[in-house]
């Protein structure tokens, strides 16, 4: 079996089990010619084997791919699993990502796992912890991680540092990259009254290495992320900030409920490189 | 107020877990979106309970099946770092559990789709072939043991859920409601072909579902032999443990052959 050597650059799709047949049948090809790249879920496919490891396989030696966790549990009281990380960098080692990430964001304690993002106090106590166990994941795991934003629908009363101040600054002391959601971004910020242009300002230029897109709900007073509708007009708006600030990011479309037809989703792919296209175009002027 | 970070974080699964309200004091404004993660916790694993077991939500209906599963999950939180692993227990407890063990098909139907997923997606092996069997040294047959797929797994089940489960599956309606096995209970064996990747099942005779298990155990040929000639005709125990193993051997269920002591090529 031969991976696909591939770079790892422009645009991509969260892989779905729904599309495998797309993806590799006989008249995927289309499509799939539209689709430089694809993330997985890191833990579906951790241990696994069968038709989804072949299936994850066969879509490898066609496509770059990168590994996104939802379970590291960077910001957790808990120590770091050992068990989980020999797990991820055996898939890692399988599968050569192009980035391994996971979420700024804490998934339970005391053993527990509440299968949600859960927000961090933005504080010197958290960015001490998180940096130090960021360093531990990356010795484990032999090579750098990157960190997303996540959607947050709270912030604690001892927060001292803004998000973006926080990130900039994990990046520095844990040496690890950044996954920049722009939607997450759009979300958090109007769920917390800050302005978006001064979070991608506070974002270091050097540090973003996949940019995620995706749809959210719109609830009045709160958005919520729900990644189960198309990306939203004024998230498209941050995006082509985003690339004007941070150029020409591998950036994708993660849609985990109401998943459309696989084409349907190539398309709207193909708005993102339209607009970043433009978005380049006009900041190289 | 501030508090220290672990604090927090247990004040937060505390919420999660038990609705109370003490994380509100450390939220700006009281948390007034603190709904979206306390909605999200049990949805979300809900959403997971239904995609892992839609043959027992079709048994109970949407309003049942929501009860037991939130029932569920409210006393299970996962421990698992994949949401795969979520439904681990839902047989047993559905067995177990008040009105639901009243329902005793229920149970079935979750270990029944609980074995189809196992055998899914468990990590491969390379399975032995009929070959390995020729190859084993005489005095190694009394001694000898197995190791099995990852992907084989077996369910003791009292109702006959099979053609229910496979309805739904082809996107059919059930004809009718699984009836109860008129001899008791039978086990059912899950495991995975090894060149499609299809998933297979079917009941195992009653003495072979009682040497199978005495072989999962870890016992040897000669325990298998003894225990055949138990249940059946004592002359053709040796021949009739033979003919199983070769039935096991050829499904792809057996990944490894070893004997204390003794080694072969």
């Amino acid at each position: 079996m031969t991976l696909c050597q591939d770079p790892f650059q422009g645009f991509g799709l969260g892989l779905r089990p729904q599309h495998f047949p797309d993806i590799l049948g006989p008249d995927g090809d289309e499509d799939l010619g539209r689709v430089d790249w694809f993330e997985i879920i890191s833990e579906n496919f951790m241990a696994v084997g069968g038709m989804p490891l072949r299936n994850l396989m066969a879509v490898r030696e066609r496509r770059p791919m990168a590994m996104h966790g939802v379970s590291l549990s960077i910001g957790a009281p808990d120590p770091l699993d050992d068990d989980y990380l020999k797990k991820l960098k055996s898939l890692a080692d399988l599968i050569d990502p192009a980035v391994v990430s996971d979420h700024l964001c804490w998934t339970g304690a005391h053993g527990v796992n509440l299968h949600d993002l859960l927000p961090l106090p933005l504080t010197e106590e958290t960015l001490n912890h998180v940096a130090a166990r960021v360093g531990r994941v990356q010795d484990a795991l032999g090579r750098r991680i990157a960190l997303e934003n996540a959607s947050t629908y709270v912030t604690f009363t001892s927060d001292t540092m803004d998000e973006w101040d926080f990130l900039a600054e994990l990046t520095r002391r844990a040496d690890c990259d950044l996954l920049l959601d722009i939607n997450n971004v759009y979300v958090s910020a109007f769920n917390h009254g800050f302005d978006a242009a001064d979070y991608l300002a506070g974002i270091p230029k050097d540090r973003v290495r996949q940019i995620h897109l995706a749809g959210h709900e719109h609830n009045g007073d709160h958005i919520v992320d729900t990644h189960d509708a198309p990306v939203a007009e004024p998230v498209w708006d941050l995006y082509r900030a985003a690339v004007a600030r941070f150029g020409a990011v591998p950036t994708m479309i993660e849609r985990d409920a109401n998943i459309p037809p696989f084409a349907d989703l190539v398309e709207e792919l193909g708005a993102a490189r339209r607009l970043a296209a433009e978005a380049l175009g006009e900041a190289a002027a | 107020m501030t508090a220290p970070l672990f604090e927090l974080q247990d004040l937060f699964q505390d919420r999660l877990l038990t609705g109370r309200a003490d994380i509100e004091a450390h939220l700006t404004s009281g948390g007034p979106f603190l709904k979206v993660y306390d909605h999200a916790y049990v949805a979300r694993l809900l959403e997971v309970m239904g995609e892992d077991f839609p043959a027992v939500h079709t048994l109970l209906g949407d309003d049942a099946f929501a009860e037991a599963a939130s029932a569920y999950v409210r006393g299970h939180p996962s421990r698992a770092r994949s949401v795969r692993w979520l439904g681990a227990g839902f047989r047993n407890w559905l067995g177990d559990t008040v009105p639901w063990s009243d329902l005793p098909v229920v149970a079935d139907m979750a270990a029944f789709e609980w074995g189809l997923g196992l055998a899914f997606d468990a990590p491969d092996a390379d399975a032995l072939g009929v070959a390995a069997l020729a190859a084993v040294p005489p005095e190694a047959w009394p001694i000898l043991t197995f190791d099995f797929h990852p992907a084989l797994n077996t369910a003791a089940l009292r109702h006959d859920v099979a053609p229910f489960q496979q309805a739904m599956a082809r996107n059919q309606d059930p004809d009718a409601a699984p009836e109860e096995f008129a001899d008791g209970s039978q086990t059912w064996a899950f495991w995975r072909d090894g060149g499609t990747c299809q998933v297979r099942y079917r009941a195992l005779a009653r003495d072979e579902a009682v040497g199978f298990a005495l072989l999962w155990d870890g016992g040897d040929f000669q325990a298998l032999c003894e225990i055949l000639a138990e249940v059946s005709d004592e002359d053709a125990a040796a021949l009739h443990a033979a003919g199983y193993l070769r039935g096991w051997i050829e499904a792809g269920w057996i990944t490894g052959l070893s004997a204390p002591g003794l080694s072969w090529a």
